[in-house]
């Protein structure tokens, strides 16, 4: 009883007054909101709101045309599907190495274990530069350059790291009485990986998922290296086109600006609470 | 368990790293030193490489790019982290809104950044002439001494929201007891800040400084979308310059050179990074 009192008590920690709160979510809030709200505003327009001096706050026009541009007149349609195709594959591919990876290295002492795990995290750190030049050659000399096969593999690995790395937390925290268990009723060691770990690491699962699908779903310098192609070329590529394609309309460049965030905004608005506990577990935990 | 079952687990990623991640690295070893023949030149692509002023620039420019970003992305970062960490209604929602320059794809980011900067109609330049900031218009993406700001300013609001909640999330596993402690001594809160959380949240800060050095080094996405490290290689990072080597100049072996020399001095940079500040290895993440 009179612990519970001192500890109530000692919760009331004193904090920032409540006008520098609200006045620094204020700013945090505008300075985090505004960029995409002009966008969406941009987006909106009709040509002459667009340019005009002083710039117009509010649409009084509002208009679809520049979305009808970029879905119809436009081969960003195509560019969209791409992007879907190799971010499902790559993040899918991804997924199952790194679950098998990651229960070998949070279920089993081997020799080597430590160095390889290292290995994988050297993986994550590598300058993309440095490795840009004989990735492209390799990717020719198998004849995978401007095919979905070629992006597919490159954002696989571009993914593996971190995932094995955010998995291996994952697995290492699901009690290993529940595994002993199971291997005294007989099931096999493959067995226990899909019936008891992964139901269990659910969450870890979801915030993998989630880190590459927006990886591979942003990434832009492979693709702009590996898919010249506009069979292959993904939605990023097709926006960096489209702002010089189209000179100087903006309208249009924020139309497809917007294309391309909303459907990853809401994937992570969904998924929130897991990606960024899956994330920072890691980093936390040590 | 002492076996290899672990280990055949672990190989299909292992060797798919390997071919696509160990080989290209020895690969740009070798092409280094050989010319497009395939013929042993020595050092030859290194001096070929270092002549040019560009690349003196490129690494002035590289230097800038990443200090000025990292300083304030962990500075904002922390006040922000700080700032949600206290209870007030609607943090949740501050919070969503706070990760959204992190989930925003980088190149959506550069279009939207460069029509808000656009000399003429963006938004920037008429929230500085009409509140009185700025006399007339600035060209920040065509002045030689505005661009690179401009660009360091865009990474710095993409990221952030990544420090936040790294760090947010460090400051919540700070135990009660030691905030109870500080108050015993009387500490206010700014004092708390100092003494308890920021001793609290190093080791935090480190691993993620580390991921925003590589982050800012792999970084070509903004640059190379808004000015390609334009005007008169203002923004040229050595990244952008080994992308240019290899894809416009098609110099293979000259980009694998500076490539090599980049590399080796991202991992001393890493190296040395990990030997300061990390207490044990399985900290930096």
């Amino acid at each position: 009883m009179r612990r519970s009192r001192f500890t109530s008590r000692s919760l009331r920690r004193p904090g920032l007054n409540r006008p520098s709160i609200f006045l620094g979510c204020i700013v945090l809030v505008f300075v985090c909101l505004f960029p995409f709200v002009w966008m969406s505003l941009s987006s909106i327009k009709v040509l002459n709101e667009l340019y005009t001096i002083p710039p117009q706050w509010w649409p009084e026009h509002p208009t679809l045309a520049n979305y009808h541009k970029v879905l119809f007149e436009s081969r960003i349609p195509r560019y969209f599907l791409n992007s879907i195709i190799v971010s499902v594959a790559a993040t899918g591919l991804a997924l199952v190495l790194a679950v098998f990876a990651a229960n070998g290295f949070a279920r089993f002492r081997f020799r080597g274990r430590s160095f390889w795990q290292a290995c994988i995290l050297v993986g994550q750190l590598l300058p993309t530069a440095a490795i840009i030049v004989p990735l492209f050659i390799t990717l020719r000399v198998l004849g995978l350059v401007n095919t979905y096969w070629g992006l597919i593999l490159v954002y696989m690995i571009i993914t593996l790291p971190l995932s094995v790395w955010m998995l291996t937390s994952y697995f290492k925290a699901i009690p290993l009485e529940l595994e002993e268990a199971a291997i005294i009723d007989g099931a096999s060691r493959v067995g226990i990986l899909f019936r008891i770990t992964l139901p269990l690491s659910l969450p870890g699962i979801v915030a993998v998922l989630v880190y590459a699908f927006i990886t591979t779903w942003n990434e832009f310098i492979f693709a702009l290296c590996f898919a010249t192609d506009s069979r292959v070329k993904t939605l990023p590529i097709g926006l960096a086109e489209f702002s010089t394609e189209f000179n100087t309309d903006w309208g249009a460049v924020m139309a497809a600006s917007m294309v391309m965030t909303v459907p990853i905004a809401l994937l992570f608005l969904v998924f929130q609470r897991h990606f960024v506990g899956g994330l920072t577990a890691g980093a936390t935990k040590g | 368990m002492k076996s290899n079952t672990g280990l055949v687990f672990a190989l299909p990623a292992l060797i798919v790293l390997f071919m696509l991640i160990a080989y290209p690295v020895f690969y740009t070893g070798w092409l280094s030193v050989t010319n497009d023949q395939g013929q042993f030149t020595g050092l030859q692509n290194f001096s070929a490489v270092l002549r040019p002023r560009v690349t003196t620039q490129a690494l002035w420019n590289t230097l800038w790019w990443v200090a000025g970003s990292i300083f304030f992305q962990v500075l904002l970062g922390v006040t922000a982290a700080i700032l949600l960490n206290q209870n007030f209604m609607g943090r949740a929602l501050v919070r969503s809104i706070a990760l959204i320059p992190w989930v925003i794809p980088g190149i959506v980011a550069a279009t939207t950044w460069a029509w808000m900067f656009h000399t003429e109609f963006g938004i920037i330049n008429y929230m500085l002439t009409s509140t009185g900031a700025l006399d007339e218009p600035v060209g920040w993406l065509t002045r030689s001494n505005t661009v690179m700001p401009a660009m360091i300013a865009i990474n710095v609001w993409k990221l952030f929201p990544f420090v936040a909640i790294m760090v947010l999330a460090g400051l919540q596993t700070i135990p009660q007891e030691l905030y109870e402690a500080a108050r015993m001594d009387g500490a206010s809160y700014w004092e708390e800040v100092r003494h308890v959380m920021l001793p609290q949240i190093r080791p935090v800060i480190t691993a993620v400084t580390l991921l925003l050095v590589i982050w800012a080094l792999n970084a070509i996405t903004i640059i190379y979308a808004i000015t390609r490290g334009g005007p008169a290689n203002r923004t040229v990072i050595t990244p952008i310059q080994i992308f240019r080597l290899a894809f416009e100049n098609v110099e293979f072996n000259q980009a694998a050179a500076l490539s090599v020399m980049f590399f080796a001095v991202v991992m001393l940079i890493v190296l040395a990074y990990s030997k300061a500040f990390a207490s044990q290895p399985g900290e930096v993440q």
